[in-house]
This record gives structure tokens, sequence and C-alpha cells, in this order.
């Protein structure tokens, strides 16, 4: 043991080695030039496609895969990544792990999440994309002109649901044309005893709506793209007082009382029960009111509206089950393998899949089934003239949610909300290197 | 013998021990410790982030950013507060449970062996099953509603001020089952003659605790204290399963804090507030330590 430190600099080189290699281990192939689309039925026996997916949408690909694996010989498996879903995707990307497709939000902020150019297949000349009904066709999935999303469903609206037989028995005949209208309704309801509008903080992500409906018409006006400029920020007039006035009407006693505890589940049993008669919500509050009642009986007590400040439009915000992505995983073989099951999926395999899965079509030649509820049918509708939301239009997402949330616990004011939103916004938007942050 | 110490000579320890068997101990150590606390530092200064895949020197602008920000020093001082609970339940239960269970009865060996399975269980199953326990229309309440005859919709996870406690109050119960142990084991140690000469001398049950039994068991509460404070600082499932942070950011420890900020996307920020935590742990343990040492000078 005279040289205690012999072998030290064989270690301090090693250690040096490994640090020189100390680049984001996700940096993959650069682009590629135009791709060529496979025939749908083109014999793929051999190949095994990954498809990654979260708990909630883990089986909507079944019919579809079925149907392609038969028509072609290839193997498709699906793996679950565990809930939060997109942390978990994020993460693997992030270290080399990929998928041939994935389930991903298609709005610009996840995109730009998955680091979109760098890791996902350019999907612009995709064969079934003149089969879309006009007006679905562009409206997400797409980040700087480049199209990186297949849209298998239609994004979640971001509206108004309420319960048909609390309004009738008020005498409600007419859903609300405009904002004033909607709050009008919601104070005749209360000087009715009733409990106008429910919300579920302890849940929290379901706060930020209420925000957001609220800025449909500045959102028609271009309000995303001067926040993604810093031209506008969080703090000013036009969101601030969004969140002001969702905060005026908490201590205005429109909600329900339980707003501190209520959660997600308690907010679709109150609606269906007529505890109270307005959620602002999105499509996924239809799945959990699909949970508790049969179709039937939701057609005759829930109903959707859209709202805005100026009427009715609706404010869309599509999910990870919306969606699928298609990965530059290196493998020829498997990237062409993978564009032919989204061909597959939008083109014969559709209507099959429609009807599997009881949604709304996107294309206009296959047919919506019969068995889908009416709620599901007015948001489709409403998707048309529907504006982005801060998800969809946005460069970066922020914790608008948890902040809201934390403002009905009492810890927060709005303008601390508005304040610490814009901070994270700076700190996302600058990680992304965008112009002016 | 003098050929035994010939050899012994000729073959000194260096070739019966040769110092390249640490090597594969070594590479385990560097790959899996030394190297990943190494980036832990190299990254808190650059720009890594889901975003991009070039990763730049950044110099100290996480640092600047996270300190101008108030959530973080909202999150330590979380962090700090739920530390100091945890270390103070966990030690008064797992020490009221050894003082109870420490004769070897037949009855005491079972209950010690209940008072440690929540120890052995998964943390997250533990807070999933208090949060369904301490819901407004849980168990917890309903139970207190049958006694008093009332209904009671106490929100144990909604309040501001007082979730901490419950949340600090449910990992020390998860715990209180090693510290018991520790304790008992502590108890054990002391020589039964020093409790013989004070009972001779007169003194009561709580003048022996006071004067004698607690002083003694010093080097046990060195490493309990320690453990639950230090050990709570890293705390993250149990809040997670509870509360997730909330209500209102009131139970944000830092773990919390830095899981969120990693799943969006800025990777480089996730790894300074780590390393805040690593420093702030090692700043508190040193002292912490020391003077629970110097207790043990007693002995």
């Amino acid at each position: 043991m005279k040289k205690p430190f012999r072998y030290a600099p064989a270690l301090v080189a090693a250690a040096a080695l490994t640090l020189t290699a100390c680049s984001d281990p996700g940096a993959g192939t650069g682009d590629t030039g135009p791709v060529d689309w496979p025939a749908q039925d083109a014999d793929l026996s051999g190949t095994t496609l990954t498809v990654w997916a979260a708990q909630n949408s883990n089986t909507v690909p079944d019919s579809v895969i079925a149907g392609f694996e038969e028509l072609t010989g290839a193997e498709v498996e699906v793996v679950t990544i565990p809930d939060p879903y997109e942390q978990g995707v994020q993460t693997k990307v992030a270290t080399g792990d990929m998928p041939d497709l994935a389930f991903w939000q298609p709005t610009a902020s996840q995109l730009t999440a998955l680091n979109a150019k760098q890791h996902l297949q350019p999907l612009d000349d995709a064969p079934w994309l003149d089969a879309y009904k006009p007006e679905l066709r562009d409206i997400t999935g797409i980040l700087d002109g480049t199209r990186y999303a297949a849209l298998i469903t239609t994004p979640a609206v971001e509206g108004v649901y309420y319960n048909k037989e609390v309004f009738a028995a008020n005498g409600i005949t007419e859903t609300p044309a405009d904002w004033d209208a909607f709050l009008q309704t919601a104070r005749d309801l209360e000087g009715a005893g009733v409990t106008p509008f429910h919300e579920m903080a302890a849940d929290r992500w379901g706060t930020q709506w209420w925000v957001q409906v609220q800025l449909a018409d500045a959102a028609a006006d271009g309000l995303w793209d001067r926040v993604n400029t810093r031209e506008e920020l969080f703090t000013d007039p036009t969101i601030q007082g969004a969140i002001d006035t969702y905060q005026g009407l908490i201590e205005e006693g429109l909600f329900n009382e339980d707003i501190k505890t209520a959660t997600f589940e308690d907010q679709g049993a109150a609606l269906l029960a007529g505890d109270a008669a307005m959620v602002v919500q999105v499509n996924s509050f239809f799945g959990q009111l699909q949970s508790l009642a049969e179709t039937e009986e939701l057609n005759r007590k829930i109903g959707f509206f859209p709202i805005s400040p100026s009427g009715n439009t609706g404010t869309f915000i599509p999910d990870q089950s919306n969606a699928l992505v298609a990965f530059k995983t290196g493998d020829a073989d498997r990237e062409s393998a993978a564009r032919q099951l989204l061909s597959y999926w939008m083109g014969d395999g559709y209507e099959g899949f429609v009807n599997a899965q009881s949604t709304v079509s996107l294309q206009s030649d296959v047919e919506t089934p019969a068995d889908v509820p009416e709620a599901l049918l007015s948001v489709s509708d409403s998707l048309g003239t529907a504006v982005g939301s801060m998800q969809a239009s946005a460069i970066a997402n922020p914790d608008l949610y948890l902040y809201l949330a934390d403002m009905i616990q009492g810890t927060k004011t709005p303008a601390e909300v508005a304040e610490a939103t814009q901070a994270q916004f700076d700190e996302l938007a600058k990680a992304q290197g965008a112009e002016g942050f | 013998m003098s050929t035994n110490l010939t050899l012994a000579k000729a073959r000194p320890r260096q070739q019966d021990h040769p110092l390249w068997f640490l090597v594969p101990a070594l590479v385990v150590l560097v790959v899996f410790f030394f190297v990943p606390t190494l980036f832990n530092f190299v990254y808190a200064f650059t720009d890594w982030s889901s975003f991009k895949s070039a990763i730049n020197f950044a110099g100290i602008d996480n640092f600047t950013s996270l300190f101008s920000n108030g959530t973080l020093l909202n999150s330590l001082k979380v962090t700090l507060v739920y530390a100091v609970l945890v270390a103070l339940f966990q030690n008064a239960f797992g020490l009221g449970l050894a003082l109870l269970l420490e004769r070897d009865t037949r009855v005491n060996r079972a209950v010690r062996v209940a008072f440690f399975i929540p120890v052995i269980m998964s943390a997250l199953a533990v807070g999933y099953i208090f949060q369904a326990l301490l819901k407004p229309d849980g168990a917890l309440n309903g139970i207190l509603g049958a006694l008093t005859g009332a209904d009671v919709a106490i929100p144990w996870l909604g309040d501001t001020t007082w979730t901490i406690v419950v949340v600090a109050v449910v990992h020390a119960w998860k715990w209180m089952g090693l510290s018991m142990l520790i304790y008992l084991a502590g108890l054990k140690t002391i020589n039964e003659d020093v409790l013989e000469a004070a009972r001779l001398d007169g003194a009561n049950r709580w003048t022996m605790f006071r004067a004698i039994r607690f002083p003694l068991l010093a080097p046990a509460v060195t490493f309990n204290v320690a453990t639950a404070l230090l050990g709570s600082m890293n705390g993250f499932d149990i809040v997670q399963a509870t509360t997730e942070g909330g209500p209102g950011g009131t139970t944000e420890l830092l773990n919390i804090f830095i899981f969120r900020t990693f799943g969006q996307g800025l990777f480089a920020q996730a790894t300074t507030m780590s390393l805040v935590l690593f420093l702030l742990v090692t700043i508190l343990a040193f002292p912490v330590i020391r003077f629970l040492r110097k207790r043990e000078d007693v002995l």
C-alpha cells in the first residue's frame, strides 16, 4: 500500500471520459426526405410494432390492431406507460427509449415537449388527410407548419355540461347564448335554491377550464400568439380579468359549498343527481358520467353547450387519447410499417374503429354510430367553430390549474396566480429557446 | 516460527489482497453512485431540457431563477417543517411503544410484530389507504360520526394549516415500528445493576426514566432522530399519495416540486433543485449529528 493513489490517474481518466460523453442521450437521427406510404395491406410478416398507450387509452386500439394483424401478418404490441403518462413518455424519450407509435396530445406545446422535429416522423402527405371533414383536417397536430400527429377521435371541447331536468324544473327552456346570459341563468337558479355550478378543487385539474372559456374571444383574436412572443402576459388585463372573474363567482356563492374538497368523482355524481345544475368541463367528464349511467339516462338528463364571452364558441383541447404520433426509430422498415398502421387505422380500419369505440367519426364518408350519446354529438358539432385552448395554441403549458386550485384553497390571490403562471411560462419558453424570453 | 515470519514478509498484504480486487466493487460504486452524483452537480449548471437535444453550459442561471421564484423557498420551508414534525412524532410514538412493549411476554412479541408491519409495507400503499380513510366521507369521519352521533365531515387532507401535521403523523405511523425496535434494543443494553441501584435508592418509575434510562438511550436517540429527520427531508411517496402537495401547496415537499418540474421537461432545473436538497440535508446533518453525539458523552 505504498502507492495508494496508483490507480487514481486511471480513475480520473475514466471519469473524464464519461463526462465528455455528457450529451443528450435522446439526440437521434436528423431530418429525412419525403417518405413513401406503403399500401394498407402490404405484407409485414415478421415485423413487430410497439405502441405506447396510457392507462385510459390502452384498449382503444384493440379492434384496429386485430384487423391490421390479420391483414398484414404484423405483430402489434401495446405497452401501457403508467400515469402520469406524459411525464413517463417524455422521460423515456429523453433517455433514448422510443416506441414505433404512441398516443400523444397533438398540441403545439406537447409536440414541442417531445422535441417533435428531432423524434417524430412528419405526416404531411399522409393518404388519409382528404378523408377528414374539411373543418377538422388542420385543427391540430401541426407544429411550425409540419404535421406530426394523426387525429383519430374528436378532440375534447371545454364547455358547459348541464342537467336538463334541473333546467326544465326551473323554467329554463333555452341554453344561454352568451356569457352574460350564462351568469344570469346561474343567478336565477341560485335564487331558486339550486347550486348553479360545481367545481372540484381537490382534484385540481378542472379549475383551468373556467378561465380558458372566458378567453375564447381573445383566443380567436390571437391571444396565444401574443403570449407566445411575450407581447401579452398572464398578468395583463385579459387573462388576469378572467382569473378575477372566476374568483368573484366563487365568492358570490355560485359554486358548491364543498368546492375545496370536492373531487372529479363528486362532480359527476353531483350533476347527474341534480345537486348542481352546470359543470364547465371537457369530454373526459362525460366519460365519468358514462361510468355512472346508461346512454338512455344520459340522453334524458345531460346536455352540453359551449360558452364564450360573446356567444357559444367552444374551446378545444385535444388530449393523449385523441391522436397518435410515429417515432423516428432509425429502423426504416419499422418506420414504414408504423406509417402503414396509421394508414390502415384512418383508412379501411376506421369504420370498424368508430363502431368499436362508439365514438364520433372525423371522416365525411364514415357514419357516426347511432349509439353515441347526444351530449357528445353536441360537443363534436361545436368543434367546427371552436378556438384553441392554452394547451392547443400556447408554446408551453404552465400549471395554471394548480395555481387556480391554490387560489380556491386560499393560499394564492388571483394576482399571484397570474404571476406564478407567467413565471413558469417564462421558464418553459426560455428552455425551448423561444424568442423574446 | 521464523519460517512463517519470513513467509509473511515475502508475501506482504498487497499480494494476498491485490488492489485490483477492489475493481469490481469500485466499478459498481463509480457507475451507480459516483457518476450520478457528479452528473447531479454538472447538469445543474446546464440548460438540459426535453425541448432540445443540445445541452449547453448555463452558468448559475438555474440557481438565480430558482431562488428568485418563491416556490422553491416555500417548498424548502415545507420540507423542513415536515421533517421536524416527522422526527418528533416518529420518536415519540417509537419510544412510547418501546416502553410499553419492553417486557418479553408472548403478547408483547406479537404486538411488536404488528407495529413493525407498516415499516415493510409499500409507502404508496400506506398513503393511498390513509387518503381513503381521511376523506371527508371516509372511514375516520364515519367512526367519529358514530361515536358522537353527529355528522362529521372534517377534511383532514384539505386544511391549509393542519394537513401537514396529519401527513407527518401518517409518515411517523409508517416508520414508528423501526424506531420502536431500535429503542427496544437500546433499553436492553442498559445495565440491570444501574437500575437495581436506582430502585434501592428509592427512585420511582418516572425518575428512573428521566434520570437514568432516557440518558442511557442516547445512542438510540441519535440514530432515530437523525434517520427520521434526514430521511423525511427526502420524503415523497406518502405525501404524493395523500395530498400530491395540496391543499394550496401547503404540503409541497421539495421532492414533489422536483417531480413536477421534471415532468414539465425542465430537467436541468429539477437537477438543480435536487442539488439544493442534497446540500440542505448535508448542511443540516452535521450540526444535528454532532449535537446528538455530544449527548452520548454521559455513557
